[in-house]
């Protein structure tokens, strides 16, 4: 197992290396830079001396430096938490980041919980109580949750809560929290805001698990292992939780790579739609106005949390089944 | 049966050590030569940790030998231990892969006999395939409660045991 943490974490340092560069000269790519639309509102306004300041602009920001000097720059910065000055507000990204960082952590991670734990439970449900009312019902929600949008779900939600309860459901927390130090009372209000789009988040994703887990135990539950578990009078719950839900838990294990980088990325529409303060309508600023150093430095996250959640998953995956597949073969 | 001594390819062994000093390098570096944050230190270090420790362990390899004797298996090296197969009581055989289809990976042995600390050989150990093979015997013959994964390892290897499945 040594052998192969060591293999993997080796391996992410040239991933990651490679992706950081692609990502920040892609975003540089298109003409123009974050200043081009700062300096046609000057422009637009009036402003003789924009050209002027366009010029400190970019000396402040360094766009008057050659692409791969930025570059190298901005991974320096990574190791003293430095990412660089962002164009939106002339403030370092690092100080940026922070609390949304801490507020999409937080509802990532709520939203992976509900996924997990409400798909486990109506899952197996579904799959040990096999096309009668509760597997049927437990289908439905599925196929509804898969087909209905995220963003969607989210504006009808914003709709029924305002027309017909009078709430306001945006926001992460009530208006007098914002721009405060954390406290109890703004942890509860985090927590109440939370429960509407950790749903709306986690709704596809649960739908889906339900449809996985549930096919994949029903898989297991016909094979003749579990058959003769029954014969041989081994309680049906022990039965049950020993083998087949060990293999057709794969799905959760596997998923944790695909499930991390949501975190940082992820729900990007709908934080747009129900005005959450987290990091997914920055990034879509940021990428608008190619504001490359915190463009970089949330795809950077993506890609550090993807290659550690594939990491964790693998490992995890590897000590639920350590089995050859059939036509894997191994070096010796 | 005669005795067989066993050693890791030099090959891998240097391969091995290539990685961990790549690793040792990559993590010690910058806590060394950057002012590096608080946070970030701390994660260099657990690799750096996690590297050096594979290096003691490759070295570790490097200075050990297996026997494979008629009823023993002895690994004498700086942690060396015995296991003797009449009272062999554990055998795992797992596979990894550090790929996403986990082909090219390779097979772990663990063994241990009562009262005895396990030995642990990787398939990258030249005869590793008679060890296997002697193991399952002895656990055949011992009546060693063997895991599904297990059996499934020995019969890609073409190593079928006959017995019961451990499902307690």
């Amino acid at each position: 197992m040594l052998n192969f943490i060591v293999r993997r974490v080796l391996l992410m340092v040239p991933t990651l290396f490679v992706i950081s560069a692609l990502v920040y000269f892609i975003i540089d790519l298109p003409p123009g830079d974050c200043v081009t639309s700062q300096i046609d509102e000057l422009l637009a306004r009036g402003d003789a001396d924009a050209l002027v300041r366009a010029d400190e602009l970019r000396a402040l920001y360094g766009l008057d430096q050659p692409l791969w000097q930025r570059y190298f720059e901005w991974v320096g910065g990574i190791f003293r938490w430095d990412f660089g000055l962002s164009c939106q507000d002339t403030v370092p990204v690092s100080e940026l980041i922070g609390e949304r960082m801490a507020l999409t952590l937080i509802m990532e991670s709520s939203t992976i919980a509900f996924i997990w734990i409400v798909s486990f439970v109506i899952g197996v449900y579904a799959a040990t109580h096999q096309y009668r009312m509760g597997d049927y019902v437990a289908s439905f929600i599925g196929f509804v949750g898969l087909s209905v949008p995220n963003f969607l779900l989210a504006l009808v939600l914003l709709y029924v809560g305002k027309v017909y309860f009078g709430l306001s459901i945006g926001g992460l927390m009530d208006p007098e929290y914002i721009d405060k130090p954390f406290s109890w009372g703004k942890f509860v209000s985090v927590a109440e805001h939370l429960i509407i789009p950790v749903i709306v988040i986690g709704m596809s994703g649960t739908a889906g698990m339900i449809r996985r887990l549930r096919a994949n135990l029903l898989d297991e539950l016909q094979k003749q292992y579990v058959v003769t578990g029954r014969a041989k009078g081994l309680p049906p719950m022990r039965l049950l939780i020993k083998y087949p839900l060990r293999h057709a838990i794969n799905p959760f294990v596997a998923d944790i790579g695909g499930l991390l980088p949501d975190v940082i990325s992820g729900s990007v529409i709908v934080s747009v739609v129900l005005s959450l303060p987290t990091t997914g309508p920055m990034l879509l600023g940021a990428l608008k106005t190619q504001d490359v150093n915190l463009a970089a430095t949330f795809l950077l996250f993506v890609a550090v949390l993807t290659v550690i959640g594939m990491l964790i998953s693998d490992l995890a995956l590897a000590a639920l089944d350590p089995r050859i597949r059939f036509g894997a073969t191994s070096e010796k | 049966m005669s005795s067989a001594e066993l050693r890791y390819p030099r090959q891998t062994l240097w391969a091995d050590y290539l990685r961990a000093a790549a690793g040792v390098l990559l993590c010690g570096a910058p806590l060394l030569l950057l002012d590096v944050n608080r946070w970030l230190a701390g994660l260099l270090l657990a690799g750096f940790l996690l590297f050096a420790l594979f290096l003691a362990r490759t070295a570790l390899r490097h200075h050990t030998r297996y026997v494979l004797g008629p009823d023993t298996l002895c690994a004498d090296g700086p942690a060396g231990t015995l296991v003797e197969w009449a009272r062999l009581d554990r055998l795992k055989l797992s596979y990894f892969s550090t790929k996403r289809d986990r082909s090219d990976g390779w097979m772990q042995l663990s063994i241990g006999s009562t009262g005895g600390r396990m030995v642990k050989v990787d398939s990258s150990l030249d005869g590793f395939h008679d060890i296997v093979e002697r193991a399952a015997r002895a656990a055949e013959a011992g009546g060693v409660g063997l895991s599904e994964a297990t059996r499934a390892n020995l019969r890609s290897m073409g190593i079928s045991v006959a017995g019961q499945e451990e499902l307690a």
